[in-house]
């Protein structure tokens, strides 16, 4: 890359880091009550929560991870990355049971919810706030390290360096605008994420003239070797389920489809909408916004296909490079847009994760805990942790890689097994007790961590299903089993307005 | 579709079935595990789409029933074609794509999403009225003023 492509792109990032840092400042105004401050609590439109959720959604991973893990191993991952019906999906199921709790009482974060539900049961608060916090900051360290080490390798400057630059500036308007600021500028990195996306589908299908013929070439290169590197091609591999085992083809069908109603950064997005009948509004923005970066992930694996294929460059050492190698072979315009692409989307999901982890410390814990701490307090002690959590997860992230890459298998499947039983069940089944979520969440936090161990050391799950799933089986049947012989929470033990919510 | 009174038995069902999904991964039946997964899809958004525990027939002929049509048809035919070319070249393709993912591409991912997000939008009403939330948020007020809350 020459430098006059590496200052460019230097600098359209650093205009995409000023916009948010001015919109972050602007939104401070806007956060005047903890309600606002940390939950933008039926503040906004269904657009900018639609653009907001998706970005939130899109991580950094999406957009490098993903098109690596297709080049290597095929289609089956694009039931993961093409499944934008599931934000519909997610609003039919719960979008007007949590926007309606927000009405029910005073409801800033998950654990609010949590509360009215289950009559303040503070185990189970307890125990989801620990879940969710393992998995808010797994991801949290993942997006730094992502876009730290991507403009450290562009600019030639320390990874260290490069994180405080660009995760410095966005704890400063996190902590000052809360969610307020994450929403509005997740929704204008979301923006930028699109735009990126039509830009290089547009790319694709100039550069390769379609997807008929990159199976054309996909049929013909046989095996594409350099050095030591070799690509083999035909064309089975761009059936429906390449060469992965098909059970995880399955496994990439269920999880994000029905997880997306679990992740806290839809979740929380629900009750974020002013108006609750605009939540189908929410669905259409969120899904055509994914679709357009989803389908951006699989044109540039087939693109960097096309290309290998042809012999225009060689197989890649890293597929985690396909994207890189993609825009490199398009030129400059390519570059620009891939790099404000990943960093808007490392951005996004680390605002989202960075708020959650800190509103956890200063307002669930306590208040779970029974310490009481005024709303202000709250506010200002949130600020705090923001800085405190956001300094210490980029010192981590840029130290501490294998740390970043164990913790890095808490993810998706974690914050679902945590918030399938509290939430999904919860919600839409009035007997689901507090004792049967209270049990399915002791056992979704021992089987995280017991699978993880496992997992480290080797251990092959049955079918190469991913572990995550037999976790959030358990915890699904063991909240649902325990509910039948328990009564916490239900009954006349719940409350008439929360039954009202339940029957909505 | 009256489901109150069933919202136990449906739940129970939903349990079964990611139990059974998970041994469909474990001993390698993904066709099976997918379909049941389209069930379980439907089950939980049937739930969510009813309204004091009636779910009208409208929004589950439309778009519920299509979409779930849409995705099992997507899974069987992606499995089909697969079977069909193994490595080879098939002697057909659909836009350009292998037959096995067109299915992906064009009744899981666009034929999914217009489906459940258009029917979505389109019977709003079905799925949450002016109506409804104006009671809604009535008889919190009525409860509230009897209790002589704010909120």
């Amino acid at each position: 890359m020459t430098n006059g492509a590496k200052i460019l792109i230097t600098l359209f990032s650093l205009g995409m880091i000023v916009i948010s840092f001015l919109i972050g400042w602007w939104a401070k105004k806007k956060a005047t009550t903890a309600e606002l401050y940390f939950g933008s609590t039926g503040l906004f439109g269904p657009f900018i929560v639609g653009f907001s959720s998706m970005a939130a959604v899109a991580s950094a991973f999406a957009i490098v991870g993903i098109p690596g893990i297709l080049y290597s191993s095929g289609n089956a991952m694009t039931y993961w990355m093409l499944s934008s019906a599931a934000f519909a999906m997610a609003y039919i199921i719960l979008g007007k049971k949590i926007r309606a709790m927000a009405e029910v009482g005073t409801v800033a974060s998950l654990g609010d919810i949590s509360d009215l539900r289950y009559n303040n049961n503070k185990w189970i608060k307890i125990l989801m706030s620990i879940i969710i916090f393992i998995g808010s900051i797994a991801y949290l360290a993942s997006q730094i390290k992502a876009g730290s080490e991507l403009f450290s390798h562009l600019l030639g400057l320390s990874p260290m360096i490069a994180g405080f630059v660009i995760f410095g500036i966005l704890i400063l308007y996190t902590a000052l605008s809360g969610e307020v600021g994450g929403v509005l500028t997740q929704a204008f990195q979301g923006f930028v994420m699109v735009i990126a996306g039509i830009i290089i589908i547009i790319a694709f299908f100039s550069m390769t003239g379609g997807f008929g013929e990159v199976l054309k070439v996909a049929a013909t290169a046989g095996t594409v070797a350099s050095g030591e590197i070799v690509k083999e091609f035909n064309a089975g591999f761009l059936d429906a389920w390449g060469i992965m085992p098909r059970s995880v083809a399955m496994t990439w069908m269920l999880i994000p489809i029905l997880g997306t109603v679990g992740q806290p950064q839809v979740l929380t997005r629900m009750y974020a909408l002013k108006d609750p009948k605009d939540m189908p509004k929410l669905g259409l923005y969120a899904s055509l916004s994914h679709m357009v970066v989803g389908f951006m992930a699989v044109v540039v694996a087939y693109g960097v296909l096309f290309l290998v294929g042809k012999g225009l460059i060689p197989p890649l050492a890293n597929p985690d490079t396909a994207i890189f190698a993609f825009a490199d072979y398009l030129g400059l315009y390519a570059q620009l847009f891939v790099y404000a692409a990943i960093l808007a989307a490392s951005m996004s999901t680390a605002s989202m994760f960075l708020t959650l982890s800190a509103n956890i410390i200063a307002r669930d814990l306590p208040s779970a805990l029974g310490i009481k701490i005024s709303p202000q307090k709250q506010i200002n002690a949130s600020r705090i942790f923001i800085f405190v959590i956001g300094i210490l997860s980029i010192i981590f992230s840029l130290t501490s890689g294998n740390m970043v890459a164990i913790l890095g298998s808490f993810g998706w499947g974690t914050l679902m097994s945590a918030t399938f039983p509290v939430f999904v069940i919860g919600l839409l089944w009035d007997r689901a007790t507090s004792e049967g979520v209270l049990s399915g969440l002791v056992v979704s936090l021992i089987l995280n961590i017991v699978s993880l161990i496992l997992d480290r050391s080797g251990f092959k799950w049955p079918g190469s299903v991913p572990w995550y799933v037999n976790v959030i089986t358990a915890s699904i049947l063991v909240t649902v089993v325990v509910s039948f012989f328990t009564k916490g929470a239900t009954g006349e033990d719940l409350d008439e307005k929360v039954k009202m919510v339940i029957d909505l | 579709m009256k489901l109150k009174g069933k919202t136990t038995s449906m739940v129970i069902l939903s349990t079964v079935l990611w139990v059974v999904i998970t041994l469909c991964g474990w001993m390698g039946h993904h066709i099976v595990g997918m379909v049941l997964g389209v069930v379980l899809m439907l089950i939980h958004m049937m739930l969510g789409a009813s309204r004091n525990g009636e779910l009208d027939k409208k929004f589950f002929i439309y778009p519920l029933l299509p979409w779930a049509v849409l995705w099992t048809a997507s899974f069987i035919l992606s499995e089909y074609h697969s079977n069909l070319y193994g490595t080879a070249m098939p002697d057909f393709t659909i836009l350009g794509f292998h037959p096995s993912f067109a299915w992906t591409v064009l009744t899981y991912w666009i034929g999914g999403m217009l489906t459940l997000t258009a029917g979505f939008v389109l019977y709003k009403d079905l799925w949450l009225s002016e109506e409804d939330w104006d009671n809604f948020r009535n008889s919190l007020q009525e409860i509230n003023q009897k209790r002589g809350l704010a909120k």
